[in-house]
C-alpha cells in the first residue's frame, strides 16, 4: 500500500498551478489529501506530479458581505464547522460540516477537494447545490463562476478540465426560507447511506436536495403538504438512484422527512445532539 | 504460606498499567520501529483469483528492476505449512502451480525498501488458467462443484456426538422448533498488523527473529523444523505488540520467507503487513451454520438440542490449527452454556474453500455458541410466551449442581451462573422495563432487552497457544534486592508487566515497582505456550505464584538462619524481613539478596548460591469456567433501521481479580468487539470468490462513538486452581453479540423478528419491518 512514484511540487499561486497541470495533464492538485492520498495507495490514482496548493495563501479565506459568503477553496471542513459568523447566517452548513468524516478528517480535508472529488455521498457538494452557490473555477483563461447546479455530472465528475482547478465557492443568503438537514451513515463519521437538505419556504413549497442516494446532487422542487410521501416519491423518480430498492427509497423519503423537521428547529435545538449526530 | 501471603497487598488492586505511559506517548517500540542499517523489505506478489492453476512466472523485469534484491517463488523456497499428524494438505509458504484464495502469496520480493518492492511487485507476470471456485459450504461438503485439493475431501473434519437418550427423548418433548444460525467471516483487525523481522547474525551464524506474535516459542520451533535448523540457532524476539485476538497465534506463510530470504541474502529482511494485506491474508473466523432443533416442555424447559455444525474452514488448514475445527468442536461440546439442558446431538462438517484460511479470534467457538444458545432460549420464550429471564431461570444450572457435567460431557467447576443473571438485571432495572417497552413503543420508539447468560472455558490444557498445558517463570532476585522475572507468555496488550509483578510482588514481599516483568524473548524466557485461550492469567498467574512463593521460601530460609530465628516466624512484605512481632529484627530483601551473591558463606548450609530459579505449574484441572451474563438495551430506529446502545450491563465472575482495572478494560474491549460483530464487521465475498471489503472503508469497525458506557460488577467464584483465578479474555466477546441482537429481536417483538444472523444491518431491519 505504497503509492507509485511522482514528482512533487508545491504552489503558492494559482497561475503556477494552471501552469502545471498545462503541462503535465496526468497531474493532480493536493489539497488536505483525505481522498487523494488513499487512492494513490491504493495505485488507483498515478499523477506524474502532484501539486501541493496548501502554501496559496489566497485561497484560504472565508468573508461574508451581508449578501454572499465567500469561501476559499482552502477553507477546511472544521473552519466551517466552528466559524461564528457561518452558524450565525448560515447554520445548515455549521451543521452539515459536523457530520463529515472525524475531526482529524475535518481539519484537513478542504471545500475545494471534496467539491472536486464529487463523491456523491458528500455533504458539500449537495450543501452548495442546495444553497444555490456558485463555484470558482480557474484555468488559463482566469476565472469564471459555474453554477453548482451545473458543476457535478455524475458520480466522482464534474465539469472542471484538466487544467483547471477550484478557487472557492460563493453562497448567497437563504432569505426567509428555512433550510434543514439530516443524514444517516452506518457509523458516526461514515459517508452518507442517505443524506437530505431540505428548504422549507414556508409557502407549502419547498426544494430538497439528496446527497447518497443518487449518482449527483440535484435540487428539486416539492410541494409540502401535510401528507408528502408522493411530493418525495415524485422528487426521487426524478434522480439517477443507486437503488432502488423499496427499503432504499423508504430510507430517502425519512431522511427528507427528517430534514424539513430539522428545517422547523431555532436557536440550540438546531444544533441539538438530535441533529448532530457527529459528537466526536 | 505465611498469612501474611493470603492477605496480599497488590492481587486484587487497582495497579495502574506500567505498560500505559509508554504506549500512550508513543514511545513503544513495535516490529515496525525496529529498523537496521541495510534492512531490505519484502512486498508479495498475490493471487488476484480465489483458484486457478499458475502456467508460468515471468520474474525477468522485477529481478532487474533497480533497487530489488531477490525475487522468490515457491521453487526456491519450497517449504509446505503442514500439520501432518491432523491434516491431508498443507499451505505452501508460496502458492505451488495452484492458488486457492485471492491474497495467497505467490512471489516475494526482497528490495531495498517497501516502496521499490511494489513497484518491482508489479513487473510479475503470472499466467494463470482461473478454476471455477469453492465458495459455498453445503455445496463444497457434496464435493461441488470440486474438490479445493485434488487429493484430499473437501470435508477434513467430521464428528458426530449424541448424548445417551436423545434418540428418546427428543420426540417426546411437547414442543419443537427449527432454526439456522449464521455468523459470517471476520477477523481479529489488529491495530498493529502482523510482520516479522530477520536478521543474521554473522558472528554466531544465529538468526534473529523479531516476530509480531502471540506465542514466542512456538514460531521458534516452528520455524526450526521447518527450515531445518537447530532451535538454538534461531532466537525470536517479539517486541510491543499491538493486538492479538488470536489471529496472531499462527505461523504464516510470510514469516517463514522473511525468514529464509534473511538467510539467504544474509541480511535483515522485514516485512509488516499493510490494511489490505491484513483482511485478506489474517487467518478469518466465525463463517459458521448452526441449523438448530430444539425441544422443549411447556413451561419453556428445554429438553434436547440438535445441531448440525460447519465451517468454512478456507482453502488449507491454517497453521499449525484451523480454526474451523476450533470454531465447531468446542462449540459442539458449550452449546448448552449454563442451562442444564440433558441432550444434545451435534454433528460437525468442517470444509475447504476458496477462501481465506479460518484460524482463531478472541472468544473462537464462544461468541458462534452463545449466539445460537441464546437465541434458542429467546426462541423458547417466545414460542411459550414466557419471559426470557423467566425461561432462563427454569433452565439455569443450580449452585448444588457443580462440579456439572453438561450433555455434551464438559466439566463446570463452580460458577455463579444464576446470581450473575440476577445481578444484572437487577442493575439495568430489569422489573421496570417491560412497562417502559410498552409505554415507548406507543410513541413508536422500539427499545429491547437482551440477555446473555455465558459460560467461558478458559486455562485449557491445550488452545490456540498449543497444547503447552503449562506455563513457566524464571526468576531472580538481583544483588540489589530487585526482582525480575521472565515468562514464555506472548502478551498482546493484556498488560501482563503488571499483572504478573502484582502477583509476585506479593509473594516476594517487595514493592510491585521493583518487579520486572520480561517476556518474549526465547534466549531469556522459559519454555512457554504463549498467550492464547485466556490461560496468562489463570496459568501464567499460576506460575508466577508458584515461582514467588518458591523464592520467598528462600527468603524466609535465608532470613531465619541470619535472623536466628525459626522460619515460621519470619514475615516478609515492603522489602522486608523481620521476626514476626519484632519488627526491629529486620533485614531489608537487599540486605538478603547482598548476602545470596556476596557474601555467600553466611548462607546456611544446604542452601544453593544466588536467588534464581526456574518454576512451572500445570493446573490440575484441564480447564476452568468463567462466566457472566450481559444484559443490552437498545433502541432500533425502525425507519432507518439504525440501532443505538443505549444501556449496558456486565457481571462477571472470573474468580479471583488479579488487578480489576485490567479485568474491566478487558469487559470493555470485548464488548466494543461485540458490537463489531453483531452490527457492523463482515468480509464479504462476491460470487466471483473476490473479497469485497479489503479496506476500513468496508469492513467496519466499531468506533469509540458506537460503543456505549457499561456499567461492571464482578462476582468471585475463586477456580480450584492457583490463587483461585480463571481466565477472562474472552468471555466479554463470547457473551455481547448474543445480548445485543437479542436485545434487536425484542424490540421489533411487534414485527415477528428474530435475528438469526451475525451481524444484523440497518438494511437488514429495515427490509424485516417492510417485509
Ligand atoms: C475516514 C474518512 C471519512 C470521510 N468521511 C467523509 C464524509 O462523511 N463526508 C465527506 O464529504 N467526506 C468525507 N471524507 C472525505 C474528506 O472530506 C475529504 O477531505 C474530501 O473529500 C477531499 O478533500 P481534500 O482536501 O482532502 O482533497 P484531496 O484528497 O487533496 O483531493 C481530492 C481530489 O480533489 C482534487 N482537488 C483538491 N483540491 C482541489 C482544488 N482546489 N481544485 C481542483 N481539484 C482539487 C484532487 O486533485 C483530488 O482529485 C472522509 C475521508 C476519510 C479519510
Amino acid at each position: 500500500m505504497k503509492p507509485a512514484t511522482f514528482e512533487y511540487r508545491k504552489a503558492t499561486t494559482v497561475a503556477d498551478v494552471v501552469q502545471w497541470l498545462k503541462d503535465a495533464p496526468d497531474g493532480k492538485v493536493i489539497a488536505g489529501g483525505q481522498s487523494l492520498v488513499p487512492l494513490m495507495n491504493f495505485r488507483l490514482a498515478r499523477p506524474s506530479v502532484l501539486i501541493d496548493i496548501n502554501g496559496i495563501r489566497a485561497l484560504h479565506h472565508v468573508e461574508y458581505d451581508g449578501s454572499t459568503l465567500d469561501l476559499g477553496a482552502l477553507i477546511h471542513h472544521q473552519e466551517i464547522a466552528d466559524h461564528p459568523e457561518i452558524q450565525k447566517k448560515f447554520p445548515v452548513l455549521t451543521v452539515a460540516a459536523r457530520h463529515i468524516g472525524h475531526w482529524a478528517i475535518r481539519n484537513r480535508g478542504t471545500l475545494g477537494g471534496s467539491l472536486a472529488h464529487a463523491d456523491p455521498a458528500s455533504e458539500w457538494p449537495a450543501a452548495m447545490v442546495a444553497l444555490q452557490a456558485e463555484i470558482d473555477v480557474q484555468g488559463s483563461p482566469g476565472v469564471h463562476r459555474v453554477p453548482a447546479s451545473e458543476f457535478f455530472l455524475g458520480y466522482y465528475t464534474t465539469v472542471l478540465e484538466p487544467d483547471e482547478m477550484i478557487v472557492g465557492a460563493r453562497v448567497p443568503a437563504t432569505g426567509a426560507s428555512r433550510i434543514g438537514f439530516a443524514e444517516v451513515a452506518r457509523r458516526t463519521g461514515d459517508f452518507a447511506l442517505a443524506g437530505a437538505f431540505v428548504e422549507d419556504c414556508l409557502d407549502g413549497t419547498g426544494f430538497v436536495t439528496w446527497f447518497g442516494v443518487s449518482d449527483k446532487p440535484q435540487r428539486i422542487a416539492v410541494a409540502l403538504p401535510p401528507a408528502r410521501e408522493t411530493s418525495w416519491r415524485e422528487a426521487l423518480e426524478q434522480l439517477t438512484l443507486n437503488d432502488v430498492a423499496e427499503d432504499k427509497i423508504a430510507l430517502a423519503i425519512e431522511i427528507a422527512e427528517r430534514a424539513l423537521k430539522h428545517s422547523a428547529l431555532v436557536g440550540a435545538a438546531y444544533f441539538g445532539a438530535h441533529a448532530i449526530r457527529g459528537r466526536d | 504460606m505465611t498469612e501474611q501471603a493470603m492477605r496480599p497487598q497488590f492481587m486484587g488492586a487497582r495497579v495502574k498499567r506500567v505498560e500505559d505511559p509508554r504506549l500512550l506517548t508513543g514511545q513503544a517500540r513495535f516490529l515496525d520501529d525496529i529498523d537496521v542499517p541495510g534492512m531490505l523489505e519484502v512486498a508479495f506478489v498475490r493471487s488476484p483469483y480465489p483458484a486457478a492453476r499458475i502456467m508460468g512466472i515471468d520474474t525477468k523485469a522485477a529481478k532487474a528492476a533497480p533497487g530489488v534484491r531477490a525475487v522468490i517463488a515457491f521453487e526456491d523456497c519450497p517449504v509446505v505449512l503442514w500439520q501432518k499428524d491432523a491434516y491431508e494438505v498443507g499451505q505452501p509458504v508460496l502458492a505451488h502451480g495452484e492458488v486457492r484464495y485471492v491474497g495467497e502469496p505467490v512471489v516475494a520480493i526482497v528490495a531495498e525498501n517497501r516502496y521499490v518492492a511494489e513497484d518491482a511487485a508489479e513487473l510479475v507476470t503470472v499466467h494463470y488458467e482461473p478454476l471455477e471456485p469453492v465458495l459455498d459450504m453445503y455445496r463444497s461438503i457434496a464435493e461441488n462443484p470440486r474438490r479445493v485439493h485434488e487429493n484430499a475431501s473437501n470435508v477434513f473434519f467430521y464428528k458426530k456426538y449424541t448424548t445417551k437418550g436423545f434418540d428418546e427423548a427428543f420426540p417426546a418433548a411437547a414442543h419443537h422448533l427449527q432454526e439456522t444460525f449464521r455468523t459470517t467471516r471476520q477477523t481479529a483487525v489488529t491495530l498493529e498488523p502482523r510482520g516479522t523481522a530477520a536478521m543474521p547474525d554473522p558472528a554466531s551464524g544465529r538468526m534473529t527473529v523479531y516476530a509480531s506474535t502471540q506465542s514466542p516459542h512456538r514460531i521458534r520451533g516452528d520455524l526450526a523444523e521447518l527450515l531445518g535448523w537447530p532451535e538454538n540457532q534461531i532466537r525470536v524476539i517479539v517486541p510491543e505488540v499491538g493486538g492479538g485476538f488470536g489471529m496472531k497465534a499462527n505461523t504464516y506463510p510470510e514469516d517463514v520467507v522473511v525468514v529464509w530470504a534473511a538467510h539467504q541474502l544474509r541480511k535483515p529482511v522485514k516485512w509488516v503487513s499493510d490494511r489490505t494485506e491484513s483482511l485478506l491474508t489474517d487467518v478469518h473466523a466465525r463463517d459458521d451454520i448452526h441449523e438448530v432443533e430444539v425441544a422443549f416442555e411447556d413451561d419453556g424447559r428445554i429438553i434436547a438440542i440438535k445441531d448440525h455444525l460447519m465451517a468454512d474452514g478456507g482453502a488449507y488448514p491454517a497453521y499449525p490449527f484451523s480454526g474451523a475445527v476450533g470454531e465447531t468442536s468446542l462449540a459442539s461440546r458449550v452449546l448448552p452454556g449454563p442451562y442444564q439442558i440433558p441432550y444434545i446431538e451435534t454433528e460437525i462438517h468442517c470444509t475447504y474453500s476458496n477462501k481465506t484460511p479460518l484460524g482463531a479470534y478472541r472468544g473462537v467457538w464462544g461468541p458462534i455458541a452463545s449466539f445460537v444458545q441464546e437465541g434458542i432460549v429467546d426462541r423458547v420464550a417466545r414460542a411459550v410466551g414466557r419471559d426470557p429471564a423467566e425461561v432462563r431461570r427454569i433452565n439455569m444450572i443450580r449452585p448444588d449442581q457443580f462440579p456439572f457435567r453438561n450433555a455434551a460431557g464438559m466439566v463446570y467447576d463452580p460458577g455463579s451462573y444464576g446470581e450473575s443473571m440476577e445481578e444484572a438485571l437487577g442493575l439495568i432495572g430489569y422489573d421496570t422495563f417491560r412497562t417502559r417497552q410498552t409505554e415507548l413503543r406507543k410513541e413508536g420508539i422500539y427499545r429491547g432487552i437482551g440477555i446473555s447468560v455465558f459460560v467461558e472455558p478458559t486455562a485449557m490444557a491445550s488452545s490456540e497457544a498449543g497444547s503447552v498445558g503449562y506455563e513457566s517463570v524464571f526468576i531472580r532476585v538481583e544483588p540489589t534486592g530487585k526482582v525480575t522475572a521472565a515468562f514464555g507468555l506472548g502478551p498482546t496488550g493484556q498488560g501482563h508487566e503488571t499483572t504478573m509483578a502484582q502477583l509476585i510482588a506479593d509473594q516476594v514481599g517487595v514493592n510491585v515497582e521493583d518487579v520486572v516483568i520480561l517476556h518474549g524473548d526465547t534466549d531469556s524466557a522459559p519454555f512457554g505456550g504463549g498467550t492464547g485461550g485466556s490461560r496468562s492469567g489463570p496459568i501464567g498467574g499460576g506460575a508466577a505464584l508458584v515461582a514467588g512463593r518458591e523464592m520467598r521460601q528462600r527468603l524466609v530460609k535465608l532470613a531465619a538462619h541470619l535472623l536466628e530465628a525459626a522460619e515460621e516466624d519470619i514475615e516478609l512484605g515492603n522489602g522486608q524481613a523481620w521476626v514476626a512481632g519484632v519488627p526491629d529484627r529486620a533485614m531489608t530483601i537487599q540486605q538478603l539478596a547482598e548476602i545470596a551473591y556476596t557474601h555467600v558463606k553466611r548462607i546456611p548450609a544446604g542452601m544453593p548460591i544466588g536467588l534464581e530459579l526456574v518454576a512451572r505449574y500445570q493446573p490440575e484441572r484441564s480447564v476452568s469456567f468463567s462466566n457472566g451474563t450481559h444484559v443490552a438495551e437498545v433502541d432500533v430506529d425502525i425507519r432507518t433501521g439504525m440501532v443505538q446502545v443505549l444501556n449496558y450491563v456486565v457481571v462477571n465472575d472470573c474468580g479471583r481479580l488479579i488487578n480489576p482495572l485490567i479485568v474491566e478494560g478487558q469487559i470493555y474491549g470485548g464488548v466494543a468487539q461485540g458490537i463489531g460483530s453483531a452490527f457492523l464487521e463482515s468480509l464479504r465475498y462476491d460470487e466471483d470468490g473476490q473479497l469485497t471489503t479489503t479496506s476500513l472503508m468496508d469492513y467496519l469497525l466499531p468506533e469509540a462513538t458506537d460503543v456505549p458506557r457499561m456499567m461492571t460488577k464482578h462476582l468471585v467464584t475463586p477456580s480450584a486452581g492457583e490463587g483461585g483465578i480463571k481466565g477472562m479474555g474472552e468471555g466479554s466477546l463470547i457473551g455481547a453479540p448474543a445480548a445485543l441482537v437479542n436485545a434487536v429481536s425484542d424490540a421489533l417483538e411487534p414485527f415477528g423478528v428474530m435475528v438469526n444472523r451475525l451481524p444484523v444491518t440497518a438494511e437488514d431491519i429495515r427490509q424485516w419491518i417492510l417485509a
